[in-house]
């Protein structure tokens, strides 16, 4: 056996410390695993689903027109709405899908084709009226305070298991939301990596990765050598100061940094997909070129080992001309994502990879000016798909218009319990001590919608 | 009789000075015409927008109750019982200011309905049983948590204590941590080398390093009489203007300094950085810190004696104005509690390291505040106007679609006008003018147009949206002059409204549950005796005088913890913005109450505190890492070693604009937010993203000019990559060289340079920030443009002032560590040369291997540590 002492005294490396820390006590070994907080870390229980996809649908999308099926409000169409204005049924056929005869809307052909593999949750709701607000409770749990999001308490809570990639990634997020995937008081390297901007998917382009990905001047074999002196005197101190977590902490980000210049690039470079899975995302076409090239990548970054992607589509606010526009928002996406289930599937990667969709809130069933609908947060619908979900079933359920749910209630709270279950953690466990006190995802609220595990 | 008893105390309600109704009796009769004639046309016409229920809250106006329709919106009561002249509702459906519903009128015969209903006194069974909510906390609760909680007590000064090795202590400070040490059989490690005394001394009181020329004299110095020689640099930096850039930095994460409002519309605020100016300078002149709070809370309020004052006192007020704000949240009352709710809890979390805010919604779960505690302190906020957006111009105010909440500003007493402030010529202000009654006349016709049947819709609300923004803009230009086109100066902040009244408490903090009035006060555990508010006063004036006073056990404890977490990397409370039970004990207690009370009696002098601090001892120790002292105190919190810090994002830019010589100390007037003026951020820039592209375009293409056409494709791509960082880039200052404490900071997009390297998060109050090593940072000083800019002046001054490739290394290393390079580092670089020169091309050889040598020691962890 090696003594401690004699551990300490041989650490000739800058890991030297984690060999340290790894024969002795718990405590110590508790601290070598702060200077690695990104190492996969085991679950509380089995976990169902490995890795998430958020597919984020900004500005509201009608639920009563997508995935919930309301045939009385085609009947009462016209007729006063409990909340004032005329009662509007949707301008889209529901039919009845798959084996397992889920009622889902015209708008959504390519979608519906997998809905055997689908959870419906048809009785969302959220504290918030207002797009802000609501977009900030369904990624952080509250629209008060600033907290760590969904995608950071995953990573937080269960490591990444690639070590050349950020374990959080945010897809072309909308300016001004960085704190919906920011890591508030868990520590930074928690918070989602910003990847790429939407204006620049479109038009032959990847789109940008991470900022200062790649040096100007720099060969890689030049960055190499340049790496190596810096590391030499990052290890030359570490090893005069024995006990450092910073420092290995930086040289181990230093590696993962030169790892991504490679990683990175490669990861965001669909070149070499063949032309069948293209098509299969719509890449070709350029209705659905944008959210098809993330929804691509979103697959690779999971594929990679990454924990937690999300992708954010918009703009679903119809107040004015739905008919049109909240059809051209669900063509821009429902072949990439019909697309990304068959991918993942064939990869065979849907079973402990769940896939969730889902807006801020909803719609009113009532109309407003004629062609539009307001926003909705007392019921709406969301689903998810593959990671433990059962597949073909609706779950909780609207009142007879669509106004507010009324069965199985599944408040914002329930949602992140849930998907956080699927994970392989509980929501009450998985918490973190921030001025004081143990925080949690959802504060004191939430149940496991335990009806929809598989 | 009874009807007339009913209508006098409505009307009182409805000016707020009464406690909460009761159910008035109302006859069958009255019911019944409610429910049939008033009730079923609210439901139709007026729910949809105008409930809670429905989520929309039109101008503020809620007529889910009778309550609440007597409250009314923005504008006012909607009803007033018995008064048809002020009840908004019926003007409104008569059409006369207000038009309602929008579209058409209601039928004559429902209008008489209501005018027979308000003139009836408006009976409406529609009450919400209103409640009294009675804390859980008890009397007895906040005495026993007064006398008891140790951070409720006065500040006592206790002597130093007797220690065993009297050798070691310098101050008395010393002998409180020596004391500790020794209690528990620790001993405090040795003083650390010269050159780290000197270079934590420069970081922590100016944010830069040491000049060679400082580190020669200090070593001599340091030789013969180490004390004299840390005393007398502390001396020095403390004279620094450098000093107030750095120390006003801290304060200003703490307070959520930052240029605009964040979230969704993130509206700039182009008169902050008075504030930032203002903290600054309060910081050189080492204003007193009880005046510098007072300022901050109500300068306002408070007598000045001279313009120049009155305008510094209205400049701290903005404190309290540049909050985060959600300018699209529909509802104004909503919005006025959040920003009530924000002020507060800035307030009591930045000077009293206080959660009050907790008891928005409910008794404090775990501090003794009730809830009435935390409403007592709403009707002290509430009663002032708070000034962060633009003032109106002629035209009134016009914001964009989103922007649903506005504001004005404060024209300072004195004029300080800016060199980029715009004036305008008599011909340019009619331009303006006709420009903004041309676009005026094209909304009228769009929304004559939308009105009729319109089969594109879409695109008569897409030039509206584009007609309101662009008036909008034109109107902020318009605002900020005066009637010949002079600028004027203004400042955010606060002003005081007359007549003051109580807030009613809001069961669970929602806006339509209003409880009973509660009386004016402060929080009751943290403070002896109630004050005494006048009638007439809101009570912020002694709210200001109380927080700022010798006497509160918080405030002095709680800034000299912050000063003393700056220079030793943890505070003697660990959690500096929470001295609350959920908060950290402190580790040496006596040792806080012994600097508080200096604290009070130098004066409040911050300097007085920093020079105490860093003369220690205790500020002197190594870093050296010993196993059973670590095994004993693993946090190290009874400091038996230094703790070594990772440099702040400010201090690393910093740091390498000093060494290489490309700092810029002069203090740019206001930032570039000021410059751009009053508008939305999108996308990361100033305005509007489309418009700044374009303008690039021009200007790169003008600047061409002669350039001959078909060019060099890499030429181009370099010159488009150029363009779209100007316009992509703009916030993130790249080229900028002055110190980042000048940076324009947007809530959201913070300069890269600062928000790698952990930048205090704008949005919240933040005391500690956090010290993160990431891939992205270490991508940052290999790749970045600014690194490698920085590097390559750095490598230019070493060869530039050394002549020999040995002195130049020697040079380079004592630049960026302070010290000459170790025996290894030595050889280490002479490998990285041999091995990389032969790498680069023959006629920049010297040049690149030198460039790349200087951006390795920036990247390195010995520049970014303060050992």
């Amino acid at each position: 056996m090696f003594s401690r002492r004699h551990l300490l005294q041989s650490m000739s490396a800058g890991f030297g410390y984690l060999a340290f820390a790894g024969m002795c006590n718990e405590r110590a070994a508790a601290e070598a695993a702060s200077t690695n907080p990104l190492a996969p870390k085991a679950p509380h229980f089995p976990a169902r689903a490995k890795r998430v996809i958020f597919l984020c649908m900004a500005g509201g999308p009608s639920h009563v027109d997508t995935f919930d099926y309301k045939p009385q409000l085609a009947k009462d169409h016209g007729k006063a709405g409990k909340y004032g204005g005329s009662l509007l049924k949707s301008p889209w056929e529901f039919r009845q899908r798959g084996e397992s005869g889920l009622w889902i809307s015209d708008i959504f052909p390519n979608v519906a084709k997998h809905a055997d593999d689908m959870t419906l949750i048809r009785s969302m709701q959220c504290d918030q009226p207002v797009h802000p607000g609501a977009m900030t409770q369904m990624h952080t749990g509250t629209a008060q305070f600033i907290r760590p999001s969904l995608g950071a308490w995953s990573l937080y809570g269960l490591g990444t298991e690639n070590e050349s990639l950020p374990g959080f990634v945010s897809l072309n997020p909308p300016s001004g939301s960085s704190r919906n995937y920011g890591s508030s008081f868990l520590p930074a390297i928690y918070s989602g990596s910003k990847v790429g901007r939407s204006s620049r998917f479109g038009r032959g382009n990847s789109g940008e990765s991470v900022p200062d990905i790649r040096n100007p001047n720099l060969s890689e074999k030049q960055q190499r050598k340049q790496l190596d002196f810096i590391q030499s005197l990052n290890e030359e101190k570490l090893k005069r100061e024995r006990y450092q977590p910073g420092i290995e902490g930086m040289i181990e980000s230093y590696e993962l940094a030169f790892r991504m210049q490679d990683a990175m690039p490669a990861l965001m470079d669909t070149s070499e997909e063949t032309q069948a899975t293209l098509d299969l995302y719509g890449i070709e076409n350029s209705t659905t070129e944008s959210f098809g090239k993330q929804c691509l990548l979103a697959r690779r970054f999971v594929e990679a080992g990454v924990r937690f992607v999300e992708v954010t589509h918009g703009n679903w606010d119809q107040h004015v001309n739905l008919s049109v526009d909240h059809k051209a928002r669900a063509e821009a996406c429902d072949q990439p994502i019909a697309g990304l289930l068959q991918d993942l599937k064939q990869r065979d990667m849907l079973k402990d990879t769940l896939v969730i969709w889902g807006g801020e809130f909803g719609r009113t069933p009532a109309a407003q000016g004629g062609d539009g609908r307001n926003h909705n947060n007392k019921g709406y619908t969301t689903w998810m798909a593959g990671g433990g979900v059962k597949g073909g079933f609706s779950y909780g359920a609207t009142d007879e218009h669509g106004y507010e749910a009324v069965e199985n209630k599944c408040h914002i709270h329930d949602w992140h319990a849930t998907i956080l279950h699927l994970l392989g953690l509980d929501h009450e466990q998985l918490t973190y001590r921030y001025a004081g006190r143990d925080f949690r995802l959802t504060d004191v609220h939430g149940n496991v919608a335990t009806d929809i595990l598989a | 009789m009874n009807y007339r008893i009913t209508i006098s105390t409505m009307l009182l309600l409805t000016i707020g000075l009464m406690s909460p109704i009761r159910g008035e009796e109302i006859t069958p009769e009255q019911v019944k015409f409610f429910e049939t004639k008033i009730r079923p046309v609210l439901i139709r016409e007026c729910y949809g927008c105008h409930s809670n229920e429905s989520g929309n809250v039109r101008g503020g106006l809620r007529l889910d109750s009778r309550e609440l329709t007597h409250i009314g919106g923005g504008s006012g009561p909607a009803v007033v019982p018995g008064d048809l002249e002020e009840s908004l509702l019926y003007n409104a459906i008569i059409h006369e200011d207000f038009v309602m519903p929008p579209k058409r009128k209601l039928p004559q015969d429902v209008i008489d309905d209501f005018r027979e209903w308000i003139e009836m006194g408006a009976p409406d069974p529609r009450v919400n049983e209103t409640v009294e909510v009675r804390s859980s906390i008890s009397e007895e609760d906040i005495d026993q948590a007064k006398a008891n909680f140790w951070a409720y007590q006065p500040p006592i000064k206790h002597s130093a204590p007797s220690v065993k090795n009297t050798a070691w202590p310098r101050s008395d400070v010393d002998r409180f941590v020596l004391a500790k040490l020794e209690e528990e059989g620790l001993s405090p490690t040795e003083d650390a080398e010269s050159y780290k005394v000197l270079r934590r001394l420069c970081f922590d009181l100016v944010g830069l390093p040491p000049t060679p020329d400082q580190i020669e004299h200090f070593a001599e110095r340091w030789k013969s009489d180490p004390d004299a020689a840390v005393a007398y640099v502390v001396d020095r930096l403390l004279e620094m203007d450098q000093f107030g850039e750095r120390w006003g930095r801290h304060w200003l994460d703490v307070v959520r300094y930052a240029e605009s409002t964040g979230r969704e519309v993130n509206q700039t605020y182009p008169h902050a950085w008075r504030y930032r100016d203002f903290v600054i300078d309060s910081m050189n002149a080492d204003k007193p810190f009880d005046q510098f709070v007072q300022q901050q809370i109500a300068g306002d309020l408070m007598p000045a004696k001279t313009d120049e004052e009155w305008a510094e006192n209205l400049v701290a007020t903005t404190f309290l104005a540049i909050g985060p704000k959600n300018l699209n949240e529909q509802n104004r009352v909503q919005f006025a509690a959040d920003l009530v709710d924000e002020q507060i809890d800035a307030t009591t979390r930045v000077f009293l390291g206080a959660s009050v805010a907790c008891a928005r919604c409910h008794d404090h779960k775990f501090d003794a505040i009730p809830q009435t505690d935390y409403y007592a302190l709403v009707g002290i906020f509430s009663n002032m106007t708070t000034y962060f957006g633009n003032p109106p111009s002629e035209y009134g105010t016009i914001t964009n679609a989103q922007t649903r909440q506005s504001s004005s500003l404060m024209v300072l007493p004195v004029s300080d006008p800016n060199p980029y402030d715009k004036r305008y010529t008599a011909e340019e202000l009619q331009d303006l003018r006709d420009q903004m009654q041309e676009k005026q006349r094209e909304l009228l016709t769009v929304r004559r147009g939308a009105v009729g049947p319109n089969d594109n819709a879409a695109t008569a609300q897409r030039t509206r949206l584009r007609l309101l923004n662009e008036m909008s803009a034109l109107s902020a230009k318009l605002a900020v002059v005066d009637k010949n086109g002079n600028p004027r100066s203004y400042c955010m902040g606060v002003q005081e409204r007359k007549k003051p009244s109580d807030a009613r408490l809001l069961v669970r903090g929602e806006i339509d549950q209003p409880a009973q009035d509660v009386a004016r006060g402060f929080p009751q555990v943290l403070c002896s005796v109630q004050p005494e508010i006048e009638r007439d006063e809101s009570g912020r004036l002694e709210l200001a005088r109380w927080i700022g006073s010798d006497d509160n056990t918080l405030t002095a404890r709680v800034m000299v913890n912050r000063i003393w977490q700056n220079l030793i990397g943890r505070g003697i409370v660990s959690s500096a913005d929470d001295f609350g039970i959920t908060g950290q004990p402190p580790s040496h207690p006596e040792l806080l109450d012994h600097l508080a009370v200096q604290f009070v009696e130098s004066d409040w002098s911050i300097k007085t505190m920093v020079r105490t601090i860093a003369t220690s001892r205790v500020y002197r120790m190594g870093t050296a890492y010993d196993r059973s002292s670590h095994e004993a105190d693993p946090d190290n919190a009874l400091l038996w070693r230094a703790n070594p810090r990772r440099l702040d994002a400010e201090a690393i830019r910093d740091a390498m604009l000093s060494i290489s010589g490309e700092i810029d100390f002069e203090r740019p007037r206001g930032s570039e937010v000021a410059k751009a003026g009053f508008t939305r951020v999108t996308g990361g820039v100033l305005g509007n993203p489309r418009e700044k592209a374009r303008q690039a375009i021009q200007e790169a293409t003008r600047s061409r000019g002669t350039m001959r056409r078909g060019m060099q494709r890499g030429r181009r791509n370099s010159m488009s990559e150029d363009i779209l960082r100007k316009v992509t880039g703009q916030l993130d200052q790249e080229d900028a060289k002055c110190r980042s404490v000048y940076l324009t900071i947007v809530r959201d997009e913070e300069p890269r340079c600062l928000s790698v390297f952990d930048f205090a998060d704008s949005s919240t109050i933040i005391g500690t920030r956090e010290t993160s090593n990431t891939a992205n940072q270490a991508l940052y000083m290999m790749n970045n443009r600014f690194v490698i800019q920085q590097s390559e002046a750095f490598a230019d001054r070493v060869i530039r002032e050394r002549k020999t490739p040995n002195d130049q290394l020697q040079y380079a290393f004592l630049l960026a560590f302070g010290r000459p390079p170790t025996s290894s580092e030595r050889s280490a670089a002479a490998a990285f040369i041999r091995e990389f020169a032969p790498t680069t091309s023959y006629r920049s050889r010297g040049e690149d291997t030198i460039n790349a040598l200087c951006q390795s020691l920036f990247a390195s962890a010995e520049f970014r540590y303060l050992d």
